[in-house]
């Protein structure tokens, strides 16, 4: 691991913030964790620039010469398609001065010319022209030296694309670990797999990054900040009385279903709620195929439970009443950026799809009836963590009731979680999260 | 063809009114000023130069088929119970460059501009819309059938809601 420059006694202050004593049951996070300037610089060194971060989904670069722009941490990154179909990643900025070489977040090029200096590149990194070349340097002069900086990692599982800054990481899938099971149940939903739909909003939430990555993963929250989505959509449906997909399930929000709640290992986490009203989902249509082609309890899972992937750090899977792909990019302590991709089956219906859409612009987005009830929330947090005399985020609700090791319903998909919790509102699934954030951050002075 | 002043003073009329009651907060009379099936549409970006412009395949930040969706939004605000929307924001509409289109039997369509500034928890923003209406007439008095609205703002500070608009 990369690091060398940060000072020892500051990891070691750092560290202090997780105190973590389950033989005391103890398992509390300083509040200062997500407002502290420093904890921010670190957590982008060794957490985005220092390890496995989600870049997009392959879609996003179907073609030879697709691109897609992301930041990973503080560094512009391209992902770029190759003439034979491989997919690589570039530093985005132009190896004479700098200046950033796509114009556009996703777009199609086999070459780039810098807006600036007018050098140009191939898409396989080389440097192809420089202005004036001939003109301006000596014989020794080597353009091979300007070529683009390829990121050391770049890797995909099933369509999901993840790059590392840091070339010293454990292979994606080793880090995927348990959570490959939940994309499987993504992917799977069609024999040609998934698509982005367009159209990607992005929002700022005046919060740390950290409670955005807790709230995906938050059951306690949904019966009551999401009390009122729940008792709006009654209302419509007295009012409306739709039919099939048109309607909105609430069951989940209005609560007493079964519900679980996973720390899946290397910081990952997972809930899952149970859907009272299947049939109203855009994947129902899917069902017989899905029986026919798939494990009994894999279909199960796939139409009857809601779930949340949090993966470990800056992405969150979706399936509930739409889908959805939410990218976190932390901007500062007190500023992160969201952006959000609608994710379907390909080949689904029109209905479906429409259906999908609908669903997803009510609850998801900034505009929606529900996520911009959590981004007040969230903000609302940042402020009270704030208050200095009250340090202490305790995450022991639902610890007596925590099971080692997969549950019944893990076993029946196959995965194999750190814990199971047999609730979505408990809390324990936050230590492995908490316990992953320490490991990086405390490797970074080569000690634990 | 000249101008047909008094048609485009109705249409004025009509779009400076919806923009006060949004402001004043007089969510029954706005919800009023639409036919039974309003379309309701605010496109994403889906690119830095292009929204989204196909609402069956394409993702918006709001489609709503019918007035029933502005029902929704007036009662999750009025319930008091929505954590973005309490304290609720408060607005200035300042409406302009209105554009009177076709008249085209009973229904006419119309453009103009919005530049909403809102004050709340964050401070104040001022952000910019553009919006197509096609209106319509129901016993005698001009409604809104389409309001497209083009919020020029891509990464959004929120919270987004009807009144923001």
């Amino acid at each position: 691991m990369e690091g060398t420059n940060f000072r020892a006694p500051e990891a070691a202050r750092l560290l202090k913030m997780v105190d973590d004593r389950p033989a005391e049951r103890v398992f509390r996070v300083d509040r200062s964790i997500y407002t502290d300037p420093e904890v921010f610089d670190a957590e982008i060194k060794h957490i985005f620039e220092g390890n496995w971060i989600f870049a997009c989904h392959e879609s996003q670069v179907a073609n030879p010469g697709d691109y897609f722009s992301i930041e990973v941490g503080r560094q512009p990154v391209v992902i770029w398609r190759q003439p034979d179909g491989e997919i690589k990643g570039f530093i985005n900025a132009c190896s004479h001065r700098a200046a950033i070489l796509m114009p556009y977040r996703q777009g199609n090029a086999k070459t780039i010319t810098c807006r600036f200096h007018g050098w140009t590149y191939g898409c396989e990194g080389r440097c192809m022209r420089i202005k004036g070349e001939d003109t301006g340097y000596d014989g020794s002069f080597d353009r091979a030296h300007y070529n683009l900086k390829e990121v050391p990692r770049i890797a995909a599982y099933r369509g999901f694309v993840f790059v590392s800054l840091a070339a010293n990481v454990a292979p994606l899938e080793d880090f995927l670990g348990a959570t490959k099971a939940w994309i499987d149940l993504m992917v799977d939903q069609s024999p040609d797999g998934l698509e982005v739909v367009p159209g990607a909003p992005s929002y700022m939430i005046g919060g740390n990054w950290k409670m955005q990555a807790e709230n995906g993963v938050d059951g306690y929250h949904v019966s009551t900040v999401h009390r009122v989505f729940a008792t709006t959509m009654s209302a419509r449906q007295s009012r409306d009385n739709r039919q099939g997909m048109a309607q909105t399930e609430a069951g989940r929000i209005v609560g007493n279903v079964p519900t679980a709640s996973y720390d899946l290992g290397n910081g990952h986490m997972a809930i899952w709620a149970t859907h009272t009203t299947p049939e109203v989902r855009p994947i129902w249509e899917a069902r017989e195929r899905l029986k026919a082609t798939l494990p009994a309890g894999k279909v199960d899972w796939i139409l009857n439970k809601g779930r949340n992937l949090m993966l470990f750090p800056n992405v969150l899977l979706m399936d509930n009443p739409s889908t959805q792909i939410r990218v976190m990019k932390p901007i500062a302590p007190d500023r992160t950026e969201v952006t959000v991709y609608c994710v379907a089956p390909k080949g689904e219906s029109k209905a479906a799809r429409s259906a999908r859409l609908r669903k997803f612009e009510d609850f998801y987005l900034t505009a929606g009836m529900a996520t911009s009830d959590d981004i007040s929330a969230l903000e609302d947090t940042y402020a009270g963590s704030l208050a200095r005399y009250t340090p202490w985020n305790e995450m022991v609700r639902g610890w007596d009731a925590t099971v080692k090791g997969p549950d019944a319903e893990a076993k029946k998909l196959g995965f194999e979680p750190v814990t199971s919790n047999p609730n979505w509102d408990h809390e324990i699934l936050f230590h492995g999260f908490y316990r992953q954030w320490a490991k990086l951050i405390g490797n970074s002075n080569g000690k634990r | 063809m000249a101008r047909n002043d008094t048609l485009h003073r109705e249409v004025e009329d009509l779009i400076y009114r919806e923009a006060t009651l949004l402001d004043r907060k007089k969510w029954e009379e706005w919800l009023d000023l639409f036919t039974e099936d309003a379309v309701y549409w605010v496109p994403a970006w889906r690119s830095e130069e292009e929204t989204t412009d196909d609402p069956d395949t394409q993702l918006n930040l709001i489609y709503l088929r019918n007035r029933g969706g502005l029902e929704d939004r007036v009662f999750r605000i009025e319930s008091r119970d929505s954590y973005a929307s309490v304290p609720l924001d408060r607005t200035v509409h300042l409406v302009g460059n209105v554009v009177v289109g076709d008249a085209n039997g009973e229904t006419v369509a119309a453009t103009a501009n919005c530049i909403v500034h809102t004050y709340g928890k964050k401070g104040g923003m001022t952000r910019g819309s553009l919006y197509d209406y096609v209106l319509r007439r129901v016993d005698g008095a001009l409604k809104i059938a389409k309001k497209k609205i083009v919020f020029i703002d891509d990464r959004l500070e929120g919270p987004i809601d009807v009144y923001h608009l």
